[in-house]
């Protein structure tokens, strides 16, 4: 059972009848993007996390807040770790949990994405997460779907959960990130961590620096252009785009280094792996001009001497494997949150307090 | 609108209506603002069509055009669309013949020039005969004008049955869908068209850079994490075109090269340089590219005059709040793409100071299966021959043109632009005596469009849900009738 809240016993009251959570409410139905999260909704996420990690240090890690409902994960693109991650976070809430490897379904023989989620509603689902090589698919599945989308990464464009898991994973470490210098290195054109990033960590007032080979960061010029001088979106403050590495590094509380695949030298787009890790992986030389203490993350699956050395992804700042542990507790937050706002349904029991 | 619309069979107006196709026998329309581009003049007047034939064109001066002004009932000439996708043979569920000359003559069109990219492709007479047959058999009095493929199957290697589809009366060759990709069957196929005195419509893109393509490249396509479509894979297809075109000239005078739907300021000066360098080049525009811009994809559903700063450049809509629907709408998702609010500023320019010969919707109608799709694999294309004539008096109501060069747009810049071959009716005037081949429109009251409302079996439209100006009361095509509204 969740922590005891001032109200009493803990069980079945739902939790709007007890103390609030806080007091901002959640309103968000579906989470598809992070460009609506306010700094206020990142901070009960936050917030919710905490409560979560406290579950997670617990002897026995599961709580009954979704018992009863279903969530079903169809993940259209190979993942093993943020499908792992969002499963043992849906069991540790109690939900009954589907999980659809969308090229063994009806998927492949040429069922549409809006039958495919019809389906799942008609299966009993409550909450979907859906990972999609698409940009922009899931917002077609929270069209036909009466119940929660939850993002689980989208093209090229978001991936929300992560970027809150490194958001929170930062602010352990670092607390307010307010002016603290944050540097993703890598193929920033085809990630959608780095742009969920750049929404989340500009929202923060991190000094955010986006560093990569000219090809790999088509665009993103135009984009701090646009944001720049105080001019981004409400609350978001500007960030800069560069090729110089030591530049990119140099002070840095953060540093991020993202995957680099293969399929970018068949694309042309640049030389070799090898020129790659020569001019732009992140080694301990590099690493040097950055703060002494500054922290090393990388989303995963790493390629370790192409876009980080080997060296550097074992260093003591660095927490990569804290990414994917306190990933467990950021998606136990968002389903949590999520479950909430839907149908006048409410989770069972309160998390935290 | 009844004390100026009066129309019906002679003797028995309101008892006897009349039916699509049936000659309009009598028709008089009393203090309306008339608009003839072959006069060059616009003003307040009155017509009167007798068995079908534009009989008397008065305009009113005095006392008698008291009152009457270009924001009420405007009578024009039938309006012609150089560029619409009739889906049949072989898509019938988007489009047919019968639907799309229905939903033409809603938008206020009498004459339609069908795209060949039919399944099979109009390469050879064959498919014209067939789709002819269809337009009869639909009993539309709207002119169908057809263009045939440049190459065998539009497949881009052997140049189609451009003699035969001529003599058909093919009015341009197109392998619109596609460029004509390999520059040797451009060349020879200028030469061939210029040998028959036909134009060359090309779908200006260099598809090498456009390969996997879903929004225009720039920042709204970079935040979405859509593949970007670059603008210069339009200007270097252009600049391509121009240059091979001006190649063949000494040994075909009489080639022609249209440029249809171009998106881009690149491609626009493109041709304002071929023009004043006196090439035999044309272009038309749509009206999407001139009034809505890339951030329509992101949510956005303002016009493009609105979505640009004073400084000229174009505004965030993240930053403006502007975003007011889901992105990644497949509606929005068009072949070229919508662009940035620069780029429809640069559209909406060349066809005010004439670089842009007219203004074509290229109607490209798509069933629910094609776009209820995600959005990196969604057919291109936007319904959009019922929409033309509301989005232009949108840039008219804010003052970006005028009343007149909306209409000559649609009516003597594509006539000219098709030349001998612009078919019955020709320049488009309000000319007495002529069969009568005109719009009635109420600039001054909207409709909304819906699924409902559109007549076209493609409701493929951003601009659902959006109250456009112009609502068509009457299109009378070859002195027959063509649409009626229901409570004109």
């Amino acid at each position: 059972m969740s922590a005891p809240t001032e109200s009493g016993a803990p069980g079945t009251a739902p939790l709007a009848a007890r103390e609030p959570l806080t007091e901002h409410p959640w309103h968000h139905r579906h989470l598809l993007d992070v460009d609506g999260l306010s700094a206020a909704d990142i901070g009960l996420v936050m917030k919710t996390t905490d409560a979560m990690k406290e579950i997670l240090a617990r002897p026995i890690t599961k709580v009954p807040a979704l018992r009863g409902r279903n969530v079903t994960i169809i993940f259209y693109e190979a993942s093993t770790r943020t499908r792992v991650s969002f499963e043992v976070a849906a069991k540790n809430l109690s939900a009954d949990v589907v999980n659809i490897a969308a090229s063994a379904s009806s998927v492949s023989k040429g069922e549409s994405l809006v039958d495919t989620i019809r389906t799942i509603e008609a299966l009993g689902a409550h909450m979907i997460v859906m990972r999609h090589g698409t940009s922009g698919a899931p917002y077609l599945a929270a069209e036909v779907f009466s119940g929660s989308v939850l993002n689980g990464g989208d093209g090229w464009h978001a991936h929300p959960s992560q970027a809150l898991l490194d958001l929170y994973t930062m602010r352990a470490h670092l607390g307010d990130l307010h002016g603290k210098k944050v540097a993703i290195l890598g193929d920033v054109l085809h990630s959608r961590v780095a742009r969920s990033n750049i929404w989340t960590l500009t929202a923060m007032g991190a000094d955010l620096w986006i560093c990569g080979p000219s090809p790999i960061l088509r665009g993103f010029d135009a984009w701090a252009a646009r944001w720049a001088n105080g001019r981004g979106p409400n609350g978001h403050g500007g960030f800069t785009v560069t090729s110089d590495v030591d530049a990119a590094l140099a002070g840095a509380d953060v540093v991020m280094a993202l995957r680099l695949q293969r399929e970018r030298m068949d694309a042309g787009l640049l030389p070799s792996l090898r020129e790659y890790a020569a001019r732009f992986g992140l080694t301990q030389e590099r690493l040097r001009a950055a703060r002494p203490d500054a922290l090393v993350m990388h989303p995963g699956p790493m390629n370790e001497g192409v876009e980080i050395a080997a060296d550097v992804a074992v260093l003591d700042r660095s927490v990569i494997t804290e990414q994917v542990a306190n990933g467990v507790a950021v998606r136990m937050a968002l389903l949590y949150l999520l479950s909430g706002v839907h149908s006048g349904w409410h989770p069972e029991g309160a998390i935290g307090g | 609108m009844a004390e100026t619309l009066r129309m019906g069979v002679t003797g028995a107006p309101e008892a006897n209506p009349l039916r699509v196709g049936q000659k309009v026998e009598l028709l008089e329309i009393s203090r309306a603002w008339l608009v003839d581009p072959v006069a060059g003049r616009e003003g307040p007047g009155e017509i009167v069509v007798r068995d079908g034939i534009l009989e008397a064109v008065t305009w009113l001066e005095g006392d008698e055009a008291e009152g009457i002004g270009p924001d009420g009932v405007v009578v024009a000439p039938g309006f012609i669309d150089l560029h619409v996708h009739l889906r049949e043979p072989g898509n019938e569920d988007a489009e047919t013949v019968a639907s799309g000359l229905a939903a033409a003559a809603h938008g206020g069109f009498t004459s339609v020039c069908a795209m060949p990219n039919t399944t099979p492709a109009a390469d050879e007479p064959g498919v014209f005969a067939r789709v002819r047959g269809a337009a009869v058999a639909s009993g539309s009095p709207v002119e169908l004008l057809l263009h045939g493929a440049v190459t065998v199957g539009r497949g881009g290697e052997r140049l189609a049955a451009l003699g035969e589809l001529a003599d058909a009366g093919a009015v341009g060759f197109s392998d619109d869908g596609s460029p004509v990709k390999s520059p040797v069957i451009l060349r020879n196929a200028l030469l061939y068209a210029g040998m028959l005195g036909v134009p060359l419509f090309e779908h200006a893109e260099d598809t090498a850079l456009t390969v996997g393509a879903e929004a225009n490249e720039g920042y709204v396509a970079t935040v979405l994490g859509l593949k970007g479509w670059p603008a210069a894979a339009e200007v270097v297809a252009a600049e391509r075109a121009i240059a091979v075109l001006a190649a063949v000239l000494p040994d075909a005078p009489g080639a022609r090269l249209h440029l249809t739907h171009l998106s881009t300021a690149g491609a626009l000066d493109a041709v304002r340089r071929a023009k004043a360098v006196g090439l035999p080049v044309t272009c038309d525009v749509t009206p999407h590219h001139l009034g809505l811009t890339d951030e329509w994809v992101a949510g956005a559903r303002r016009w493009a005059w609105d979505a640009i700063g004073e400084d000229g450049s174009a505004r965030d809509p993240w930053a403006d709040g502007a975003l007011v629907a889901h992105p990644y709408d497949t509606a929005c998702k068009v072949n070229p793409p919508l662009r940035s609010a620069e780029d429809a500023a640069a559209v909406l320019a060349a066809l005010v100071d004439g670089t842009a010969d007219a203004v074509a919707t290229d109607h490209a109608p798509h069933s629910q299966v094609d776009k209820e799709v995600e959005f990196g694999l969604a057919a291109n294309g936007i319904s959009g021959v019922e929409t033309a004539l509301g989005v232009l008096l949108a840039a008219v109501g804010a003052q970006r043109m005028t009343l007149g060069r909306a209409v000559a747009a649609l009516t003597t810049g594509p006539a000219r632009v098709l030349g001998d071959r612009a078919g019955r009716v020709g320049a488009r005037g309000l000319t007495e005596r002529a069969p009568a081949d005109l719009v009635v429109f109420d600039a001054g009251a909207g409709w909304t469009v819906s699924t409902a409302t559109l007549v076209s079996r493609g409701t493929n439209s951003p601009l659902l849900g959006r109250e456009l100006a112009g609502r068509v009361l009457l299109t009378v095509a070859d002195g027959r009738l063509a649409y009626r509204d229901a409570e004109a």
